[in-house]
């Protein structure tokens, strides 16, 4: 909506205009004058030296006074004023050529003020930051206790308005849980407030939603728009990058209140710091977020040219407000910023380890990343722990152990057999495994030695192939790979030590039958392995495939079957290594058992599970009653793997255990910096990456702000540049922080553009304000949640939406804050309130991206390597938006649809779209049809034996959080009885309907009266006050 | 099929007594009205949609609607538009380096460059006598309906940044691609489809790169100028089918009981966006209605099918986009682009180009003699060419990316039918005369549009932002008719 031209045109002049209606208000340079010199004569008059006519610039006061523009002994004869007034087209100013013209307005604020004296002023957002008295207003009794309130109602009665009331305390309720956590409440919640609605039970209510974890995620997010944080790299393949340990890293920063001026340092330098932790590590991710690429082809010099350029630009928006990127070409046009400020940032990065194209290519050779393909990781990674995989794990072994503490033996004489047996192999092998005896030969075509430590080694030119006997049931096998001396200690034939594939193959020999069996493999791992990578992540464990690790060291891979295989006399174990004759020494190995820890297959160990499992049940311990199962959890789950007991206990369990392998021990890579040698960076001329000319530039602040001491002339570093940023006389960082933490909370920051703090940009509406405000953010210690509990708690944040047509007409944009602005949810909290009210909403915080149904096909012109999006489980197909898979080449639909940025480049201030794609996703998406299912069983499971009016009552709490009037119930009564004819006379589309998506949430009901209700809930599910807060 | 009654009546169908009685104002009824029959009213060339900003337009408009038929990857000019017998004659032979010296170059820096003459054969077509190479000959069949430009340049050598570049006229992110800058000057001529349309299709001869959705964001734009992208196969828009166990006239009953609360709402409190969300609603309802009837190709006759070379319409071709297309354009969509990815011929281009032309030059001349034969290729403007073009080194059996020279043509709505404009040297390395920029382009296809570079422009960080960029642009007054 901001950008729409006319209604731009019209809302940024109001403040000025105030000054400008009244003759003889005395013109103030930042408000009013700076704005129209800015937008008409700076492009030819000002700092950029390049395009300046005539010497004059109009930007500095000496100069414009020694030009002759503005004429001190005789202010009416300034040649400013000629000129502007001229009607010749060849004396005027702006000239007609420039496609710039002056209003009446606008020329009559600079005749003003020149009149007035021509007194320049500081620009507002680069003048030193001092704390301005809070305005003396109203009677001792009754004078605001919030500052802010005192600021605000200063300009409102200045004006002569009245400020809107308080919004009712339903409303309050909502607006705080959205604006804090980005969720609903709960009726319950309100209700409660509603019953004792007074100051201090709402300053709980803010502490208590500040304590939230959700409070986090709601604050990350607009965190993530400005630092441009996404899944993927961007350009052209638009690869995966390993970055979501980062993204948690801010969520938990904002939850534990870190103090702004570290969540700077550590995320621009936090690898510079001394010994710095794993997590400051993670949060220098940040320098890494620029979009990256490895197309073929692709100059290394030109992509470090524009990574370069996104640093500085993301630096600039997310910390000084202001637009440095203008600088990469020419001198900036309004701003002080020049060319070499622009270069001076970028040089504080020089010393990122990184590459221009993330490939080895033949034109473009890259040594350090030999071997690279399209599904390689984008270095330097770090691994990090995530609280989100370890809390995982620990509840799927819950599960498991859920699924097997239920379990019942059904026959106590097969599980004491079983025992036995086992206790038996483990007296003879009390590590697990029994080393196996090669049968002769396969055709007397083998020829192999075996050696006295029961290895078999192979020469020659002959295929690693054997059989052997094991009689008994095998649930894994385990294959050493060893080095011999005779082959210079390397375990390759040849003698070398480069790594070497082999893709053992399994199967088995039945006696007299001439087909081999093959045996499925349910998981695999190796000690030692070349790492092998699926779209830029490691995989877990090895497939059937096994690329060895160089060095020639020993290896040893594990492989638990799919299912125990139970071996008769004559039968035998054909091994296949596939290996192109490399393997040199190896030792096969067999077990009835499978290893305890699917997390670790290759440390197989005679533990706990082997000792418990050989404990016969004599069915008269104490609990025998209450647990007729044998033993312990951990021998029944030895039972239940390795017997074959119950196939289908067992594919329960091993589809968990594949969910555990996938939570990697739960430490993921995360994309960080590492320091090294800075590259040299030299000032491009017109951004030309190839012109070599330019003066070399240290690293530098913007030459017109305060500088950071350095007396020893050292190079600057990154760590200097983020204490130069949150260090008291910086005048940008807090004003910009706060502006952007306002907007959060009233829809449009104090300087409407916070994105521009420059002289393009909007001058701020209560100056006065936006300083306390930071003052105070800096003086607190960079107090976050202080700030925001500031804000919340006062009255200016509490006024109610609506007001008088008065006060609509005289201030039309708001700029008075006399009320509150209405504000539609952004992408992700569409999903969230939607998700919330279904009570589908998963609560889960952190861990990898998240993929929600998306559309057949979405991906389809992404390449290198080809995308195929799979849904994610239903175990994670309800979390918040925060956490979906962030694609920066087709950013997920339902997102892209509600104004999420793609986060290619840094955003401060996202669109406020309302378009017919927006009423497609809510009506169509199978995501919100399912949510509408849910929510209906959800009212109908509550309510089903009530009246249909207070169904729709108790939907309204839900959704609306407040009570439907007669007019809404009445239309809704009369919808649900057409709907339910509709579906009563097509019971198959009812359950089409109800089927719909994974959550399977109307289960037991009524499926014409849920379908029907699924279209009442869909009507809620879209209505525009759902998706707005007010 | 959907002729429904118009939202007012729809609402008021169950009772009007009882909404109004219980307080559904005058404010919002009269507001609603305003929404769903605005425009129509309005003097000028369109009697429907959106008015766009540039109102009334600079100059008389010649094209009202521009069909872009983008070979992405970047198709060989030299096996094309550009005949070079010289480079032919010193095949294998090595490069001059006094061309290539200091020059940027793709996947063949660190290499020795040898030329590598055309594989294709080139011939003189129509009274025109332009030269088209054989593996166009349905294109050369039309010779003197368009004009080739072989002097175009652009300022990006690799896929993702000259896709930017040719759409926006910046390599910086969050610019408006110029589908949008188009529908945001020209406004929009139609109710119930987008104003900007993209559809992608993918060559099975290889030389297929990605491309981002990125190509067609509005940018800085208001998120109504962002181009929606055609499935090409399925459903053509995203969510635009009813839910599983929902039909039509459902749907029309949630849709109405939205606008219905939505309405009530609305006189009650003071919300500016509630007006806009229930014409949305309305909108998005009748492009629900409206694009089954689009994506249905059953009232296309058989020779149709046959003259854009359509084995089964909607499968996904680029024929079947090209028919698309021209539905589209009868339904007055303002910018249509497609996408054909399969130009970039690194390698074995005498194998795989034929494939990739096969694709797409039927389809393509299908198109413009449709257009034409409708009456509409007066002011429709049809425009060829890739995001760059390919070297006249070899780089073994194929081609690298080019950005100094390459070809593109054009034809329709406003332009100068039958000519050859700019020439290159005899190498095709180099433009000799009458270069055009990618801003040029830009430029001319505004024009062509009625709208002056200059005074076109939209505000963002302080700047006014333009698609021709801060340099200045020319238009190129020779190939406009």
């Amino acid at each position: 909506m901001r950008f729409c031209i006319p209604w731009v045109i019209l809302t940024l002049l109001p403040q000025t205009t105030v000054a400008r209606q009244q003759p003889d208000s005395i013109v103030q340079f930042n408000r009013d004058v700076r704005p129209v010199l800015s937008d008409k004569c700076y492009f030819c008059h000002g700092p950029d030296p390049a395009q300046r006519e005539a010497g004059l610039r109009l930007d500095i006061r000496e100069v414009a006074v020694e030009q002759g523009a503005i004429d001190e002994d005789d202010w009416e004869n300034s040649l400013l004023l000629e000129r502007i007034q001229s009607d010749d087209p060849d004396f005027q100013m702006p000239p007609p050529d420039s496609n710039k013209s002056l209003s009446d307005l606008e020329r009559d604020v600079l005749t003003r003020w020149i009149q007035q004296g021509a007194l320049y002023q500081a620009h507002w957002s680069y003048a030193p930051l001092a704390r301005p008295d809070i305005p003396d207003i109203g009677s001792a009794e009754n004078r605001p206790a919030n500052p802010i309130d005192a600021f605000v109602l200063k300009g409102i009665s200045d004006s002569s308005q009245t400020p809107a009331p308080r919004a009712d305390s339903k409303t309050l309720v909502r607006r705080l849980s959205m604006d804090l956590l980005g969720l609903p409440p709960k009726w319950d919640e309100v209700s409660e407030f509603v019953n004792d609605d007074n100051d201090a039970s709402w300053l709980r209510k803010v502490d208590e939603y500040l304590a939230q974890p959700q409070y986090g995620e709601r604050m990350a997010s607009p965190w993530l728009d400005v630092v441009r944080y996404a899944d993927t790299v961007g350009f052209h393949g638009d690869q995966n990058q390993n970055a979501w340990a980062y993204r948690d890293w801010a969520i938990r920063a904002f939850n534990e209140n870190k103090r702004f001026d570290e969540f700077t340092i550590e995320q621009l330098a936090g690898d510079l710091l001394p010994s710095p932790t794993t997590d400051q590590l993670v949060a220098t991710c940040f320098n890494r977020l620029n979009m990256m690429t490895r197309e073929g082809g692709a100059q290394p010099g030109e992509y470090l040219a524009k990574y370069f350029a996104d640093r500085v630009r993301t630096v600039s928006t997310a910390w000084l407000g202001s637009t440095m990127g203008c600088a990469e070409c020419h001198d900036h046009k309004y701003d002080p910023f020049t060319s070499r400020d622009f270069y001076s940032m970028g040089a504080f990065f020089a010393d990122v380890q990184q590459w221009g194209v993330y490939n080895d290519y033949a034109y473009t050779p890259n040594p350090d990343l030999r071997g690279f393909n399209n599904d390689y990781p984008f270095p330097p990674e770090i691994e990090t722990e995530s609280a989100f995989l370890i809390g995982r794990i620990d509840s799927l072994r819950q599960e498991q152990n859920e699924l097997v503490g239920k379990y019942q033996v059904t026959s106590l004489d097969g599980f004491n057999d079983w025992a036995g047996k086992i206790r038996e192999f483990l007296t003879q092998h009390p590590d697990g495994w029994e080393i196996a005896t090669p049968w002769t030969a396969v055709d007397g075509q083998l020829e192999y030695s075996r050696q006295i430590d029961g290895s078999i080694v192979f020469s020659g030119d002959n295929a690693t192939e054997l059989e052997l006997i094991q009689p008994g049931t095998i649930a894994s096998v385990r294959i050493e790979l060893l080095p011999s001396a005779e082959q210079g200690d390397s375990i390759r034939r040849d003698g070398k030590l480069d790594p070497f594939d082999l893709n053992p193959l399994i199967r088995i020999r039945r006696n007299g039958i001439e087909e081999l069996e093959t045996i499925p493999i349910h998981l695999a791992d190796a000690d030692r392995k070349t790492l092998d990578y699926a779209n830029g992540f490691a995989m877990s464990g090895i497939t059937s495939g096994w690329r060895t690790a160089a060095g020639g060291m020993p290896h040893t891979g594990v492989y638990v079957f799919r299912s125990p295989i139970r071996l008769n006399d004559g039968d035998r174990v054909h091994l296949d290594c596939r290996d192109n004759k490399q393997v040199s020494g190896i030792r096969v190995s067999f077990s009835p058992l499978v290893p305890n820890d699917t997390n670790d297959l290759h440390q197989m160990k005679s533990d706990a599970l082997f000792a418990g499992a050989g404990g016969e049940h004599d069915g008269t311990s104490s609990n025998a009653q209450s647990d007729p199962v044998p033993g312990d959890t951990w021998q029944r789950m030895a039972y239940v793997r390795s017997s074959g007991s119950d196939i289908e206990l067992l594919k329960q369990l091993q589809a968990i255990d594949q969910e555990i392998v996938n939570c990697r021990h739960g430490k993921t890579p995360v994309l960080t910096t590492k320091s090294i040698e800075p590259s040299e960076t030299r000032i491009l001329s017109r951004g030309n990456w190839q012109d070599t000319s330019g003066e070399i530039v240290a690293p530098a602040v913007p030459h017109f702000l305060p500088q950071p001491g350095n007396d020893d002339g050292r190079r600057l570093t990154r760590l200097d540049l983020a204490r130069w940023l949150v260090a008291d006389d910086n005048p940008l960082v807090a004003r910009v922080v706060m502006n952007r933490l306002w907007q959060q909370f009233f829809g449009q920051g104090l300087s409407a553009r916070s994105d521009d703090f420059g002289a393009q940009g909007a001058s701020p509406t209560h100056p006065e304000l936006l300083d306390w405000l930071a003052s105070e953010f800096r003086e607190s210690g960079w107090d976050v949640k202080h700030m925001v509990r500031l804000i919340v708690t006062s009255e200016t944040y509490r006024r109610s939406t609506q007001s008088n047509s008065d006060l609509l007409t005289a201030d039309a944009d708001n700029q008075l804050l006399a009320r509150q602005r209405p504000r539609r949810l952004s992408a992700e909290m569409v999903r969230d309130n939607g998700l919330a009210i279904a009570g589908l909403l998963q609560a889960d915080s952190g861990g990898p991206p998240i993929k929600p149904y998306q559309p057949t096909g979405y991906y389809a012109n992404l390449q290198f390597p080809d995308r195929r999006y799979e849904d994610s489980p239903v175990r994670d197909q309800f979390r918040r938006g925060i956490y979906m898979h962030w694609q920066r080449a087709f950013l997920h639909p339902m997102l892209a649809n509600f104004d999420a940025p793609s986060r290619e480049d840094c955003i401060a201030m996202r669109n406020e779209a309302n378009n017919p794609q927006q009423a497609l996703t809510l009506l169509n998406d199978p995501a919100f049809v399912e949510m509408s299912v849910a929510f209906a069983a959800r009212v109908l499971k509550a309510k089903g034996e009530e009246s249909v009016e207070s169904q729709i009552q108790f939907a309204y709490q839900c959704a609306l959080l407040r009570e439907p009037n007669e007019m809404e119930t009445g239309s809704l009564v009369y919808l649900l009885d057409e709907l339910k004819a509709v579906y009563d006379a097509d019971r198959d589309a009812a359950k089409a309907l109800i089927d719909t998506g994974l959550s399977m949430s109307g289960n037991g009901l009524d499926p014409v009266l849920l379908a029907a209700w699924a279209n009442v809930c869909r009507v809620i599910l879209n209505l525009h006050e759902t998706i707005t807060r007010y | 099929m959907w002729n429904e009654p118009t939202t007012i009546n729809r609402l008021n169908r169950r009772s009007f007594l009882q909404n109004s009685a219980l307080g559904m104002g005058g404010i919002a009824l009269s507001q609603l009205m305003a929404s769903t029959v605005s425009a129509s009213t309005r003097g000028g060339v369109p009697d429907v949609g959106v008015p766009g900003m540039i109102n009334p337009l600079h100059f008389p408009a010649k094209a009202r609607r521009i069909i872009h038929l983008c070979m992405a990857g970047g198709p060989s000019q030299i096996e094309s538009f550009d005949e070079k017998p010289v480079l032919t004659e010193q095949n294998g032979q090595p490069f001059p380096d006094s061309l290539t010296a200091g020059q940027q170059l793709a996947q063949l820096q660190n290499t020795r460059l040898v030329s590598l003459g055309s594989f294709a054969k080139f011939a003189k077509h129509g009274q025109s006598q332009q030269a088209i190479s054989e593996l166009f000959p349905y294109t050369a069949r039309m010779a003197d309906r368009i004009c080739i430009v072989r002097s175009m340049q652009t300022e990006q050598i690799n896929h993702d940044p000259a896709q930017a570049f040719m759409n926006s006229g910046s390599i910086l992110k969050g610019r408006p691609s110029m589908g949008s800058w188009l529908t945001y000057g020209l406004g929009v001529e139609t109710e119930n489809l987008p104003g900007f349309i993209v559809l992608v299709s993918q060559s099975s001869g290889g030389g297929a790169q990605p491309i981002s959705a990125r190509q067609w964001s509005a940018g800085f734009l208001p998120g109504k100028y962002q181009g929606v992208q055609f499935q090409s196969r399925g459903d053509a828009v995203h969510y635009i089918g009813n839910p599983e166990g929902v039909c039509q006239s459902t749907q029309r009953l949630v849709v109405d009981e939205i606008n219905r609360l939505n309405g009530m709402l609305a006189g009650q409190v003071h919300d500016p966006e509630l007006t806009t969300r229930i014409a949305q609603y309305e909108m998005a309802f009748q492009m629900q209605s409206s694009i089954p009837e689009l994506s249905d190709f059953a009232n296309e006759d058989a020779s149709t099918l046959d003259a854009y070379g359509i084995k089964e319409p909607g499968d996904g071709s680029f024929a079947s986009n090209c028919l698309m297309a021209r539905r589209l354009a009868e339904r007055g969509v303002r910018f249509i682009q497609l996408y054909h990815r399969g130009w970039d011929h690194h390698g074995d281009i005498d194998k795989s180009m034929p494939i990739t032309a096969k694709e797409t030059d039927q389809a393509c001349w299908a198109l413009v003699e449709d257009l034409a034969q409708r009456g509409m290729l007066d002011d429709t403007l049809v425009i060829w060419g890739g995001e760059f073009g390919r070297t006249p080194m070899g780089q073994g059996s194929g081609r690298d990316h080019h950005i100094q020279a390459f070809s593109i043509w054009m034809t329709g709505g406003g332009i100068r039918p039958g000519i050859t404009y700019g020439t290159t040297d005899e190498f095709s390395y180099r433009v000799a005369e009458n270069p055009v920029t990618m801003h040029d382009l830009h430029a001319t296809i505004l024009r062509l549009c009625g709208i002056d570079h200059e005074r076109f422009s939209a505000r963002f960080q302080g700047l006014d932002a333009k698609l021709t960029g801060v340099e200045k642009a020319n238009v190129v007054e020779a190939i406009i008719a």
